[in-house]
């Protein structure tokens, strides 16, 4: 029982460290099923028949999608959406009590601390996955500068730096969360996705249970989710 | 797989120098594969057979890999006998012509080598 779950720790480091590297999807599924069937034979616990999984990863010299693919396909639509999620937020509290939207520079810089964050996020990367308290410290950041630019938030025109009318901001931000939505939809429901970690025996992908699909779908509405649960709040406490 | 020789050493718990190793793992793997498509585990035991100790997974799979890569060997998955499949490695004409010429090498190497640490030699050989 030890072994196996020793085995599926590594197993799981594995894959997330040809992640990093950006390998294809077919071959981790092979890497996997190849490591898996030596040590059917050996009877040894991975970390000892083929060292950190780390270090194994790195050994195997798996050519790596270009660097920019993920960030093409993955992060800038991630950063785009909150960012229309961030202004869907200021505007639906000024719309909700017909107000104009104020904004003021301190605000503005508050609310690009995370949107600057993710942005970043090719360069730190790899910290975030391999050390918990990275992630948190970086989620941390961006609670704190959300909380901060709602206590920064103009209350009088006077103050503010911009005041606009928020309708075309709300509906302009929350028809940007659905088409995101949409498209990642459509995406994540392709059979043929380079992506997925296939089995190199039977054909299957790893993770194609129905709870992995509804979680994907979960992930792919969060934002419009979010933004109708803000809506929502906005209304009760108007 | 490749048929065994009554002289070489089958020694259990042999600790050959790992940079000794490195060096000719590549050309004793592409050896292995000689007699017809294997697989990891045969390949080790055959290596551990005929004296080289227990290659370990972490070592042997890069290498194979890398060939791969470099066209000298091909994969297929092939399903077992009432249990999970194997990854067969096969050698192609490229991994062949390889193995024959890193063999002659390695021949040409040891012979040297030998020549040159054979104690009967004369000192006056050595000396430039």
């Amino acid at each position: 029982m030890m072994q196996q779950t020793s085995d599926k720790k590594w197993f799981d480091e594995l894959v997330v460290e040809l992640r990093l590297r950006q390998v294809h999807g077919s071959a981790i599924g092979d890497t996997v099923a190849s490591a898996r069937e030596l040590l059917r034979d050996t009877g040894q616990p991975a970390e000892e028949a083929f060292g950190p999984a780390r270090d194994y990863a790195a050994a195997l010299e798996f050519p790596a999608a270009p660097g920019h693919d993920w960030v093409r396909q993955a992060l800038w639509p991630s950063l785009l959406g909150l960012l229309a999620f961030l202004l869907f937020n200021q505007a639906v509290t000024a719309w909700t009590q017909q107000e104009l939207l104020l904004v003021s520079p301190a605000q503005l810089a508050l609310l690009a601390t995370p949107v600057v964050l993710v942005a970043l996020l090719p360069l730190y990367l790899d910290a975030v996955v391999r050390r918990l308290w990275v992630g948190i410290a970086i989620a941390a950041i961006c609670a704190v500068a959300g909380v901060l630019s709602a206590v920064v938030a103009p209350t009088q025109p006077s103050d503010a730096w911009l005041a606009i009318d928020p309708s075309p901001w709300l509906i302009g931000t929350a028809l940007v969360m659905v088409v995101l939505s949409v498209r990642n939809t459509v995406r994540s429901s392709r059979a043929a996705d380079d992506d997925e970690i296939i089995d190199p025996l039977s054909g299957t992908t790893a993770g194609t249970g129905a709870g992995a699909r509804i979680l994907v779908h979960v992930t792919n509405w969060l934002f419009p989710v979010l933004a109708l649960a803000m809506l929502g709040l906005a209304l009760a406490l108007r | 797989m490749s048929t065994s020789t009554p002289d070489v050493r089958a020694t259990d718990g042999v600790d050959w120098p790992s940079d000794w190793l490195r060096a000719t793992l590549g050309f004793l793997a592409l050896r292995a594969l000689s007699g017809g498509p294997s697989y990891g585990y045969a390949i080790i035991s055959e290596l551990e057979r005929h004296g080289f100790g227990a290659i370990k997974g972490g070592t042997l799979y890069p290498l194979l890999t890398r060939y791969e890569a470099a066209g000298l060997l091909t994969t297929e998955w092939r399903a077992g006998d009432g249990g999970p499949g194997r990854k067969y490695f096969a050698l192609t004409e490229q991994g062949r012509a390889e193995l024959t010429r890193l063999s002659a090498d390695w021949r040409r190497f040891v012979a040297s080598s030998v020549h040159y640490l054979d104690p009967e030699r004369p000192e006056k050989e050595i000396s430039p």
